[in-house]
């Protein structure tokens, strides 16, 4: 019941955002794909870094990078634009957040494996990490998902959220170790890789597609998940919390 | 006319109880706020014990099938919040809600769940929302139903966000009647209707509820709940303060 109201939702904002335009989802998958191809191209080419099939390394970082970014960017202010919809009949605010997520989503396997096939037919050797891309991935979006639903439901109570959000996604952006690797980032800063929940996300996910370990993997599995567990445990927890508030504030 | 509770409850509703945290009442909330309320007393703010709003107090009520209770009170009085607590949106901080068999709500039936979509796409998603238990196949007869019964013609195929107020409120209203429910709320949703409209849906309404269930109406127009029920109750000074026959609501009602 719950799940047959998000496919319907997905599906209607699918529908929607694409009726009007040209060539709607097109854009949509372009726009990660030609943001890959060209950081791609100025960081071999320009910046010359020296780092081993650089064009499979920045694929595992930077497109769930961009599907972390859009993702938040698109449900932070979700719920209170859809606050009519919410307070004129009984719907669980959370297929709203997931409608969003899985549009989404949609949209970046789409890229994802667009740009993959290539890797896989041409330069990829090792496929043992693809076994456990499955589970990267889940991991990765269900933290996406707590993520979201907790901002979504902050900025129904404070506004300023969604800015916060653009503002911590842009200087995140340099702090995460997405287009370098982290045995770039100095050991004395080290620590604030190891708490940033972001690329505990997206590191299981790299591991998988490049230079695969299993124990390496394991560990960012595990660290990966327990971000993702609080935070879906924090969003739930101040959803029961505020819930009367909520619907006041919409 | 009182309807006999004993057999056959619907909804047992028991020293119910809503509040809500003051502080979204009487401040705008934003990031700055706080952090300036932070800064300015950081103790207070910590150890503050938290100011409530009491919006429903200690309220009893109990329906049975047959019943259209009619919920008159004046503006802020708690008739949205305790309809919404009853649907299941709201938390109570106390008290028990029992509800025997399949509860609907309207709020508003100026919505549409994509006003992007057209009329017809958006009863589909309503109708999905509304009745989340029925298989593909029901769902199609209940559009095709409720599109008929609208009377909305050739824009049934057009954006809803085209739709007039009136026209909005025919889509959602003929999709929430569509099927027969045991407890229907429905919260001033009339006002967008025309006339004749109004008194079409009355009656799809009245014999849905002939049919089974019964009914929740809140309402500023005393006219509307004479047309629809049975039973009155005025909420005042957030507690229940009447309940009974429907004439004698409206009198307990302007006389305040």
């Amino acid at each position: 019941m719950f799940w047959r109201q998000v496919k319907s939702l997905t599906l209607a904002n699918m529908k929607a955002r694409y009726r009007k335009t040209f060539a709607g989802l097109v854009w949509v998958v372009m726009n990660p794909i030609i943001m890959y191809s060209v950081q791609s191209f100025v960081f071999r080419k320009f910046l010359k870094l020296e780092i081993d099939n650089y064009s499979l390394f920045l694929l595992g970082g930077l497109l769930p990078w961009i599907f972390i970014v859009s993702t938040l960017d698109m449900c932070t202010p979700v719920l209170r634009n859809s606050g009519e919809l919410l307070k004129a009949f009984k719907v669980n605010p959370l297929v709203i957040v997931l409608s969003q997520l899985l549009d989404n989503l949609f949209n970046f396997l789409l890229a994802f494996f667009i740009l993959l096939v290539p890797f896989i037919i041409f330069s990829m050797k090792d496929f043992v990490g693809m076994l456990f891309l499955p589970v990267a991935f889940l991991q990765m979006v269900v933290g996406v998902c707590g993520m979201a639903w907790l901002l979504a439901l902050l900025n129904v109570f404070y506004r300023d959220t969604k800015f916060v959000v653009q503002f911590f996604t842009s200087v995140f952006f340099f702090l995460t170790p997405i287009f370098y690797p982290v045995e770039f980032v100095p050991d004395k800063y080290r620590w604030a890789v190891e708490i940033n929940p972001l690329y505990s996300m997206i590191a299981p996910f790299r591991c998988c597609l490049y230079n695969f370990e299993l124990h390496k993997f394991l560990f960012w599995l595990a660290k990966g998940s327990l971000f993702s567990f609080i935070f879906i445990y924090l969003s739930y927890f101040y959803w029961s919390r505020k819930r009367n508030e909520f619907y006041h504030c919409l | 006319m009182n309807s006999t509770i004993a057999f056959d409850p619907i909804l047992v509703v028991k020293d119910l109880h809503i509040r809500f945290d003051i502080d979204y009442y009487r401040q705008s909330n934003s990031l700055r706020d706080v952090f300036v309320k932070v800064i300015k007393s950081p103790i207070e703010t910590l150890f503050k014990k938290k100011e409530c709003l009491h919006i429903i107090n200690n309220a009893s009520l109990q329906m049975s099938r047959g019943d259209r209770l009619g919920i008159l009170g004046v503006n802020g009085a708690g008739k949205t919040t305790l309809c919404r607590c009853i649907a299941g949106m709201l938390m109570p901080a106390s008290g028990t809600i029992e509800v025997y068999g399949e509860i609907r709500s309207v709020f508003n039936a100026l919505v549409g769940i994509n006003p992007e979509l057209t009329g017809r796409e958006n009863a589909n998603l309503l109708a999905q929302f509304f009745f989340p238990n029925e298989n593909n196949k029901e769902i199609e007869s209940i559009v095709k139903d409720a599109l008929e019964f609208s009377e909305l013609g050739g824009f049934v195929d057009t954006p809803f966000m085209t739709y007039s107020k009136g026209m909005q409120a025919r889509l959602s209203l003929s999709i929430i009647s569509a099927k027969k429910c045991d407890l229907l709320i429905l919260d001033e949703v009339f006002d967008g209707a025309d006339e004749f409209f109004q008194k079409k849906i009355s009656e799809r309404v009245l014999r849905m509820i002939h049919d089974s269930g019964a009914v929740m109406f809140v309402s500023h127009s005393p006219e509307q709940i004479r047309l629809a029920c049975n039973r009155c109750v005025v909420i005042k000074n957030s507690a229940i303060a009447f309940d009974g026959s429907v004439e004698d609501g409206i009198d307990f009602y302007h006389k305040r």
